[in-house]
């Protein structure tokens, strides 16, 4: 009887840590921004994490807890100091230790939406001629340059920063994600400040496809 | 965009058969590629999956519908990112942008331009009006209602009217 005991508490103690939530959310002040579940009712001010296994590639999220970035050069959108370009908020970002980062990130990628669909953008990327038509598409027919840093021909950041920057987003971000965002950004946020498009699948697989290019490393 | 490519093949085929040189090529290129950075009349690309979805009709005249405090929260949110706070063209957006958001303040130039055109650039975008495409379509953000009340909002920060 105490081995069955003892073999059941084992197995509980390592399944835990997988979708038990980690002791650093809590520690490190992470609902002072982000919301972990859809029906968390604190004020948000940084964005929404209760997706976060269907936005976000884990070894981004391991690197970036480790070594926060910039994402977001004027802060989130609820950001008092937005509209000036003056952030207020969440900057810097708090610094977990490698364990840690492990153990938050393991646990963000077990969030989902409930009916998140996946499979809607292949891997196979833009030929160059196609390309260069969904750069069109990115900086002049729906005009994403205005508010996103992007790269121009030659390689150097161009683009606005009222929007988090794109340049090694498909680092950072999974395909699925940025193809549901352009389609249907309601069913991530209720209020973005980014325009709504009515936009067909291809269009945005292939916007997709070319966020997922703006690279400077590989 | 199929005019876009039809360009770059023309491009390449003037290259081709008169030999202009491979520099000159790829400048011509970079110019039909270059996007967000004119202020003159802009091509309207035509194939119908790849652009906004526009409606093929004229824009609905613009009445005059009230500046409401809605309409001031709406212009705050989504708009000030590129033309400020208080209308004046510098968003935190304007240093990055090629050419610069309008100045929603100048009544110099907002007097040439009329209730229509106004509604139809913020319905369908830059692009679609012969602006710049750092505009984007906000039809399908806001009702047309909303977009009214924006125009009005715009002739209370110009403090003017089309001519």
């Amino acid at each position: 009887m105490r081995v069955w005991i003892g073999v059941l508490l084992l197995i509980f103690t390592s399944v835990l840590p997988v979708w038990a939530e980690p002791e650093e959310i809590e520690r490190k002040g992470c609902r002072d921004c982000h919301r972990f579940s859809s029906k968390e009712t604190q004020a948000v001010r940084g964005p929404d994490l209760f997706y976060a296994g269907d936005k976000f590639r884990e070894n981004w999220l391991k690197e970036f807890l480790q070594s926060p970035t910039v994402i977001r050069k004027v802060g989130y959108i609820t950001d008092p100091g937005f509209p000036s370009g003056k952030p207020e908020v969440g900057q810097p970002h708090s610094v977990l230790t490698e364990e840690e980062s492990a153990r938050v990130s393991t646990f963000l990628m077990t969030l989902h939406l409930p009916d998140f669909e996946t499979g809607k953008v292949d891997d196979v990327p833009l030929s160059k001629g196609v390309r260069a038509q969904a750069k069109m598409l990115f900086e002049r027919n729906f005009g994403c340059i205005a508010c996103h840093e992007a790269l121009n021909l030659v390689g150097k950041v161009r683009g606005g920063v009222s929007g988090p920057t794109l340049v090694n987003s498909g680092l950072r971000l999974k395909s699925d994600w940025i193809f549901h965002w352009l389609k249907t950004p309601e069913k991530f946020l209720s209020k973005g400040r980014m325009p709504v498009f009515d936009m067909g699948d291809e269009t945005a697989i292939r916007i997709t496809k070319y966020v997922l290019s703006i690279r400077t490393k590989q | 965009m199929m005019n876009q490519l039809m360009i770059l093949r023309k491009v390449a085929g003037i290259a081709k058969g008169f030999r202009i040189l491979p520099e000159v090529t790829v400048l011509l290129v970079f110019v039909v590629l270059s996007g967000c950075g004119s202020e003159s009349p802009t091509q309207q690309a035509k194939s119908p999956e790849m652009v906004p979805a526009i409606p093929n009709v004229p824009a609905p005249a613009a009445d005059v519908s009230q500046v409401t405090e809605e309409t001031r929260q709406v212009y705050q949110w989504y708009c000030t990112q590129c033309h400020g706070e208080e209308g004046h063209g510098n968003g935190v957006n304007a240093p990055h942008l090629v050419v610069p958001p309008r100045d929603h303040t100048k009544a110099g130039y907002l007097e040439t331009r009329s209730d229509e055109q106004l509604f139809g650039a913020i319905k369908l975008g830059g692009l679609a009006v012969g602006r710049a495409p750092c505009m984007p379509a906000w039809g399908h953000t806001f009702d047309d209602k909303t977009i009214q009340s924006l125009v009005s909002y715009i002739r209370e920060l110009c403090d003017c009217q089309a001519l």
